[in-house]
Parts: structure tokens; sequence; C-alpha cells
């Protein structure tokens, strides 16, 4: 007997007492904030490589004639895509860490209980922001850069040309190192809440705070309203001014950026009126009214998961609209006549970038499914009471997948609305003015367009996002004993 | 033929209940072979150490939590062997609950979450339901705070609207789990004399899971458990009598 003990001992201790180093890695939402890191890293690789290649391939083959404008425009195109999804990628992922934090408050009231300095609890955050960050850009880069390596002789042989271009390079290292240092920033800035958290949270017995807070800042309103109405003055003018030249789209361009920067900033006083007004969709059942409270419970953590697939859905059907209307803008001219070789460049061009911003839409989706599914977890105990008060779980089903329409069906409206506008805007101002053969009317004015295949896939991918983010979540509800959330 | 459950003059009853936990040489027997009847219209005490499976024995009562073996009734319905769905409408219908930690939906107000069950149900209250409902809100000095949410609410006022939820439909049982375990010594006295009072006056049946002797001492019966089984069965005591029978069992156990 006394001799197993020291045995026992050696063995078992050790084990107890070895708090894995990265174990916080497996916590839910990590995982996701690799992933977006690692898609936002793969899109930028893929664009430069694709710049640079094409650059070469069109210089190699004297068919293409050399065309230094062109690859300057492919370089600036490239440069505003990865923008844009590295932006939606920073929301998605401050948004995720503020939710982490959310779940983690009690952890952190006890460690400001034992003595930690709320500062270097924050830090901490931020340091696993940047592990994350790094894992998914190192994951994104090595395995887009091994498909870059396998496409390139099957692209040489596609386009007939010898490019010679060797698709390891250092440059792309940029888009990796940049996603690293955005993943960093973003859980630096979602981790803000840790300041607020107080000692006295870890002993309990508080209540729990139904509601953010919704600090109305009045500086960021301010800023808003100015950049809002400077967006829409450049809209209008550039709309005015395209008839009467093509510079009126650059105008129109700077339009549609301030405006929609200031949509996106103040996303926290738009959506929640917005998501609200979804709500009546819903009817007035409880299950429905429940969702509806849920939907606006936290207005911050809703309104920035939904602006992100605002984005993503405007930029989408933006160029859908913005080719359609260029098309009925050419045809008008022409007297009625459309002009087939002009339209079939448009949808290709259309196509290809539809395909491209959709990356950013797949980055937020990524995004809203995270956030729900954290957002449900976070809430077993009230999952498990109101199933003991006698909510089905076909109601409890029947919530969470409403909540999450709450969100989907207020970005999709909000998105279409705006990518109509933007996108009969830019065709508007770039075109009507521009005369064609053989009626050359000038100036033409044309209603917006809507292609309804574009439209319909955004909607069909958007109950798509919808069903998909709800199904983890209901997993988790209503596979939860009451009593077991209960006694959480 | 067997007796049936009301006409025992019970509001819930089970019989040869067993639960065990954990398999093999770990296994922990939370109830070991128990048989025991909240009677109607009483406020039932069950008194017992941590870990003398008095939780158990309420949830399992409850519907909540599944047994080994052994049956349960509610009124006369055998609720063991019913499927998740209808177990979730009886518990809706007809069993009310107060738990420790009040848990009130923390998205509605007080009297949202008051009507909740009804909600649930996808009913209004009738006009009878709806005196009810106003003469507790009356009772338990709810009328300022109804259009309240939870956080805005003190411990003992939302111990309260979790009363007013708990006794709104008229439920055969409701079941309160250490309802004062989390409120000062005032509000816990208050809501001990609000439970006490609907039993008395509305004859109320509740079962209350508690190991506080003063808490307790408020009911009309006291059932005390002790590793899994009943191991007294007492008309109402008061705190002394309790606590000295709690020590009694700590010393001999």
């Amino acid at each position: 007997m006394t001799a197993l003990a020291p045995s026992a001992v050696n063995t078992i201790v050790p084990e107890a007492a070895r708090t894995p180093r990265f174990a916080w890695l497996r916590e839910r939402g990590m995982g996701a904030t690799i992933l977006v890191s690692a898609i936002s890293t793969a899109f930028g690789v893929v664009l430069l490589s694709a710049t640079g290649y094409l650059g070469v391939a069109l210089g190699s083959n004297p068919d293409y004639g050399s065309s230094d404008t062109m690859i300057v425009v492919l370089a600036l195109l490239s440069g505003i895509l990865l923008a844009v999804a590295v932006y939606v990628a920073a929301i998605v992922t401050a948004n995720t860490f503020s939710t982490i934090i959310a779940g983690r408050t009690r952890r952190i009231a006890l460690m400001r209980l034992i003595g930690a300095t709320a500062r270097s609890q924050r830090s901490e955050v931020a340091t696993q922001g940047l592990i994350v960050g790094a894992i998914g850009a190192v994951l994104g880069l090595v395995v887009t850069t091994v498909g870059v390596v396998v496409a390139v002789p099957m692209l040489d042989r596609a386009l007939e040309v010898t490019s010679d271009w060797s698709p390891v390079q250092p440059v792309l290292l940029l888009p990796a190192v940049a996603v690293a240092l955005t993943t960093w920033i973003a859980a630096w800035s979602g981790s803000r809440r840790v300041l607020t958290v107080t000692p006295l949270e870890a002993l309990g017995g508080s209540v729990e705070r139904s509601r953010e807070e919704i600090a109305e800042k009045r500086g960021r309103r301010a800023g808003a309203v100015v950049l809002g109405s400077i967006g829409v003055v450049l809209l209008v003018g550039g709309l005015l001014l395209g008839l009467l030249s093509p510079a009126g789209v650059l105008v129109a361009f700077f339009g549609g950026l301030f405006s929609f920067t200031a949509v996106s900033i103040s996303a926290v006083s738009v959506m929640p009126p917005l998501l609200k007004a979804t709500g009546r969709l819903f009817g007035k059942s409880v299950t429905a009214r429940l969702a509806a409270e849920n939907a606006v419970r936290y207005p911050e953590r809703s309104s920035r998961m939904a602006i992100g697939v605002v984005m993503g859905v405007a930029l989408v059907v933006m160029f859908a609209v913005a080719a359609e209307s260029a098309k009925a803008l050419v045809a008008a001219s022409a007297g009625g006549e459309p002009d087939a070789s002009f339209n079939e460049m448009m949808d290709v061009f259309s196509t290809v970038m539809m395909c491209l911003v959709a990356v950013s839409a797949v980055i937020a989706a990524v995004g809203l499914v995270n956030l729900l599914t954290i957002g449900i977890v976070q809430r077993k105990r009230e999952l498990g009471l109101l199933r003991a008060l006698g909510l089905t779980s076909a109601q409890i089903r029947r919530m969470v997948l409403i909540e999450a329409a709450h969100v989907t069906v207020t970005a999709l409206l909000f998105g279409l609305t705006l990518g109509v506008l933007y996108g009969w805007v830019a065709a508007q101002s770039l075109l009507g003015s521009v005369a064609m053969p053989p009626l050359w009317m000038s100036p033409t004015f044309v209603a917006p367009a809507i292609p309804l295949l574009p439209v319909a896939i955004v909607i069909v991918a958007t109950a798509a996002l919808t069903l998909t983010a709800a199904v983890a979540p209901t997993r988790i509800a209503t596979r939860t004993a009451p009593v077991e959330a209960l006694s959480e | 033929m067997q007796i049936t459950t009301t006409e025992m003059g019970l509001a819930a009853r089970v019989q040869n209940l067993t639960k065990t936990y954990g398999g093999g040489e770990n296994a922990v027997r939370a109830l070991d072979d128990v048989t025991v009847g909240i009677r109607r219209g009483e406020f039932t005490a069950i008194m017992g150490p941590s870990g003398s499976g008095k939780s158990t024995l309420m949830h399992i009562m409850a519907g909540l939590d599944a047994p080994a073996s052994g049956s349960v009734w509610i009124g006369d319905t055998e609720i063991t062997g019913l499927s998740d769905v209808e177990l979730t409408i009886l518990r809706r219908r007809r069993v009310g609950f107060v738990f420790q930690s009040f848990n009130l939906v923390p998205t509605l107000d007080a009297i949202g979450n008051i009507t909740l069950p009804f909600d649930l149900d996808g009913r209004r209250p009738t006009s009878q339901e709806r005196t009810r409902i106003d003469g507790l809100v009356e009772t338990l000095g709810l009328g300022p705070r109804l259009r309240h949410r939870p956080h805005q609410l003190s411990g003992g006022q939302q111990q309260r609207v979790a009363i007013a939820r708990a006794l709104a439909t008229a439920p055969d049982l409701v079941f309160a789990d250490e309802p004062t375990g989390n409120l000062d010594s005032r509000s816990g006295r208050e809501v001990l004399s609000l439970l006490a009072a609907a039993s008395r006056e509305h004859g109320q049946s509740i079962a209350m899971v508690t190991h506080d002797p003063v808490a307790a001492s408020y009911a009309d019966r006291v059932l005390f458990l002790g590793d899994g089984r009943i191991v007294a069965d007492k008309p109402r005591q008061t705190a002394e009598q309790i606590s000295a029978h709690m020590l009694s069992t700590e010393v001999t156990a």
C-alpha cells in the first residue's frame, strides 16, 4: 500500500497541476477568428498573385500588348478589394472578442479580485488576438501559396504563355502581416469591456445585466452625420455631373465611400430600429417576441454582426445593378438596341467583381454564425429556465431561428437598398453623358436596372446563411437538459 | 384497482424512486427507494444537508430529470414515461417554480415574466385568471414595478415576481428550490410568509427544498432527507426543533 502512494503522487499531481498554456485556443470563437484571418490572408495572396501573374503573362505575349496602365488599375483594384475584406474581418474579429469577453467576465473579475490589473488582463486578450491572427495568416499564406504554385503552370498552358513567374514572392508576406496586425488591433479594441469589470463581480449574486449600455458617443454621431451629408451631396452631385461628363463617377465614388463609412460608424444607432422593424414581420407569438427581444438585447453586438452582412450584400448587389444599369444606359443612348459585345463585357466584369467582393460577405457570414453560437452558449441558463417553465424544444428551435433571421433579413433588405442605390448611381454617373451609335442620344437617364439572377442568388445565400447560423445554436439549445442548464 | 393520487389527498407523489449518478465504483446513489407524497393544500419543506438528494428529488418530481427506477405522479398523471413535449406542457400548465437565483427572463419586464406561462401556452389569461394575477400583484406589492426589467429590481422584488409567476396559473404544485438562499433575512422572511399565506389562504400546494431551519419552520410539514432516503416526516416544527433534529442526525450519522 505504502509503496503505491509515491508513484500515484508522481503520476497524478503533475498531470493535474499542468494547465495547458494554449487551452484558451479551444474557447468558442477562437476557431472562427483563425478562419476569418485565414480567408482574408488567402484572399490577399490570391489577389497579389493574380495581379503579378497577369502583369508578367500579358507582357510575355505580344498579342496582348504591353499594358502598364492596366496593371496599375489592377493593383489599385486589388488594394481596394483587400482593404474592404480586411475591414470586414476586423469588424467581425472585434465583435467576436467583445463577445468572448462577455462570457469571461466572471473569470476576469476573479483575476481582478486576486490582484491582476485591468490593463494586464486586457493585454492578455490582445496577445491572444495576435496569436490567433498569426495562426490564421500563416495558414492562409501557406495553403494559398501552394495552391498558386500548382495553378501557375496550368494557367500558362490555358493562356498559351510561358510566364516564368515565380509564385513565391516576399510581397506575399504583406497581406499576412497586415491581417495578423489587424486581428491584434481588433482584439484590443474588442476587449474594451475588460476595463469595466469590477472585482466585485466575482463574488456573484449580481444580477445579470440584460442590456449593454450604449454609450452615445456624441463625437462619433456628429462625425457620422457630417460624413453622411457630404456623402449624399457628392452622390447627387456625381449623378448630375454624370449627365455632362463621365468624370461624374469619381465624385460619386467619394460620395459612396463617405456615405457608407457614415452608415458603418453609426451602425449602433441605425441598426436597432431596423432590427425592431423586422421583428414585426414575425408576428406576436411568444417565441417571436422573445426572439425579437434577444435580437436587440446587445444592440452593439447585433448591429456589428449585421453591418458586416450589409456590406457584403451591398457590394455584390452594387456590381450587379451597376452592370445591368450600364447596359440599359448604352441601349437607351443607342436608341433602344442593346449592344451585344458591350453587354457580354459588362457581364464578365460584374461576375468577376461579384465573386471577389463575395469574399467579404463570406467573412461576415462566418462572424454571424460564430456570434450567434457564442450568444446561445452564454445563455444556456436562460434557455434551461424557459424549458423548465414550459417552452418545448420545437419552440426553442423556432426562437433561435427567428433570432438569426432578424439579423439576416434586416441586413439583406438594408444591403439590397444600398447596393441598388450605389450601383445605379455608379452606372448613371459614368455613362449618363456617353453617346452611342446609331442615335447618339445624350444625356440619357434610366431607372435602376435590377438583374434578377444575382439578386436571387444573394437572397438564397442569405436564407442558407440563416439556416446554417441557427443549426449549431439550436442543437446546443435543445440538447441541454433543463436541470443541467439551471444548475450551471 | 389502484387508488389515485387525488383520492389520497395528494398533489404529487413518488413511489420506489431510485436515482444513481455515475457508474461502476464511483456510482453515487442520490435517491434510494424513496416513496413519499406531497399533500394537497399544504406547504411542505424538504430538509436535508447538501448531498442528501433533496434537489434531485425535487427535479424528478417536477419532471426536470428522469429517475433510474420508480414512478412519479403529478396530480393523477403519471409523468414517468411521458414524452419531452408532454412533460413540457405539463410543467407549463400544472407546475410552478421558484428558484434560488430568481431566474427571471432578463429581456422581459415584471408583468411579462408573470404572464410568461400563459404566453408559452399561446393564450391570454381568462378573466378569472386576470383577477388572480391582479390579486397576486396587489398582495406581493408589485404594482409600481410591473414595467421594470429584472436588473432594475432588488433581489426581494425579483423573487416576488418569480412567486407571482409560479402562482399565476394556479398550478397543482409549486416547487421552491432554496427560495431564500440569495436574499437578506428580511426579504427572506417576507418571501416565506408569502408562500405560507398562499398555501393557507388559497390552498396552494407548495414543496420547498431548503437546508435552512428558519425557512423550514414556516412549513406545515417537514420531510427530512439523508443519504437519499426519507429519514423523518414531521408536522410543523419550530426552527429550534428542526435544528435539534438536524444536529442529532449529523451526530449519529
